[in-house]
């Protein structure tokens, strides 16, 4: 990829980040705070998002460990398996000396 | 594009899937590359495109979290973290984050604080970012053009100028001298360490940031650690304290989980493309880009504060797209470099 290619891919970032921002920042526009005690309404929900805001309704300090494990759950799997495919292109990584 | 919406149920709105793993794949290559947790980035974003503002940092927190895991086990394989020095770090800047959080809370009962603590940002972002430009063309060996005729053997060394800030706070003698072995520091007091995290800690209480951004450069500049384990060991402490923000936020009830999950498969792997780059980019390099990015982001701090005086909509607007449009611009530079230096290096191996 050379240098006027990427300067073009980074105008054309900066423009969908502009379209982006007008459709979503009038939604949100005047929008109320929630509070803590704040419940979710389950009756439209199903599946995953039912057992989610159920947790999330009944039991926060389970909601929060629960959103812990999963992050850190994830978070290695991804790490995992992005370092593989990065491994499979020659990118792997060992000790390197600290030169600036 | 909306058959890509999906509904999040915590936060109550609709949110694009694919936008959700483009903000997390930004912010994981930054995140990896620079040693940033990249709250300052997710959070306005999350915000900008309908998260209450609770919820965007609870969640970008959470997001933190996990990418920080894969990033800090990338860093650590390359010797890139001081942990004696990360725990060191870790202590200091939480009482320090406490004392800042307490100022702020005597200031908001004075009055406008959001005022002083985005001037306070902008005086920061700014200083810094004309030390580190400073830094780059004027010390930068290869800038002077000194290292034109040193042995290779010499070039693998750490460079490093004379008469840094951190060489003359090394010299100070005031017991207990600590050594960090894994950072080539000798011996510094270790006062000196807890004085500057402390600080640091209390710049990121005062200003409700991760703090990721002030230590990496006072680890350069103020304690004499080379950049990459800069990086490593500043992605250890952001490791920590998204841990506890992503719990702490949870037990608020203010995480969304369902959209943490998906900014994570893109903050993942970007994390783990940014930790590589690392290894293709030398420390100088990292330094100027991460110069840039702040001054992009002061450039967008100040428009905030532009509209908070004049009240035009337009300044935030402008806000907004500039701090996205860095984020998206710096994640591409990144990656070319990345790509370009990959393919150096494998054509001569060939």
């Amino acid at each position: 990829m050379s240098v006027k290619k990427l300067m073009i891919l980074i105008i054309f970032c900066f423009i969908y980040a502009s379209i982006n921002y007008y459709s979503y920042a009038n939604e949100v526009s005047g929008k109320q705070e929630p509070t803590l005690s704040h419940k979710v309404e389950t009756k439209n929900l199903s599946g995953v998002d039912l057992l989610i805001v159920n947790l999330y309704n009944n039991d926060r300090i389970l909601y929060a460990i629960v959103v812990t494990l999963v992050m850190a759950s994830l978070g290695s799997i991804m790490a995992f398996g992005t370092d593989l495919v990065l491994k499979f292109f020659g990118m792997s990584v060992s000790k390197i000396s600290h030169n600036e | 594009m909306d058959i890509f919406n999906i509904y999040l149920p915590v936060a109550g709105i609709e949110f694009n899937v694919l936008l959700l793993i483009l903000i997390g794949f930004c912010v994981g290559v930054l995140g990896g590359f620079f040693g940033v947790g990249g709250g300052w980035i997710v959070t306005p974003a999350l915000n900008i495109f309908g998260f209450h503002m609770a919820y965007a940092i609870g969640t970008d927190l959470s997001n933190i979290f996990g990418q920080s895991i894969g990033a800090v086990k990338k860093h650590h394989k390359m010797g890139n973290i001081d942990w004696k020095l990360g725990f060191i770090s870790i202590i200091a800047s939480v009482v320090g984050l406490e004392l800042g959080s307490q100022v702020i809370l005597i200031l908001e009962k004075a009055g406008d604080v959001g005022s002083i603590v985005r001037w306070c940002y902008l005086f920061l972002m700014f200083g810094l970012s004309i030390l580190m430009f400073y830094d780059y063309f004027k010390l930068n060996p290869k800038k002077r053009g000194k290292n034109k005729n040193k042995s290779s053997n010499e070039q693998s060394e750490p460079i490093r100028a004379k008469n840094t800030i951190a060489e003359r706070l090394h010299k100070i003698n005031l017991p207990p001298m600590i050594s960090f072995p894994a950072s080539g520091i000798k011996s510094v007091s270790l006062w000196i360490v807890l004085f500057i995290f402390l600080i640091t800690g209390f710049l990121s209480g005062f200003l409700g940031v991760g703090g990721g951004f002030i230590r990496m450069p006072a680890l350069v500049y103020l304690i004499g650690v080379p950049t990459v384990i800069a990086v490593g060991t500043d992605l250890m402490s952001v490791l920590f304290s998204g841990a506890y923000g992503c719990f702490t936020y949870g037990i608020k009830g203010r995480v969304e989980l369902i959209a943490a999950f998906f900014m994570l498969i893109g903050a993942s792997i970007g994390a783990q493309i940014g930790a590589t780059a690392v290894k293709y980019i030398k420390g100088y390099g990292i330094r100027l880009l991460f110069a840039i990015m702040i001054v992009c982001a002061g450039f967008s701090i100040a428009l905030e504060q532009a509209y908070k005086i004049t009240n035009l909509q337009v300044l935030s607007t402008i806000a907004g797209i500039v701090l996205m449009g860095t984020a998206v611009s710096m994640t591409l530079i990144i990656i070319f470099s990345l790509v370009s230096e990959f393919k150096k290096e494998r054509k001569l191996r060939l």
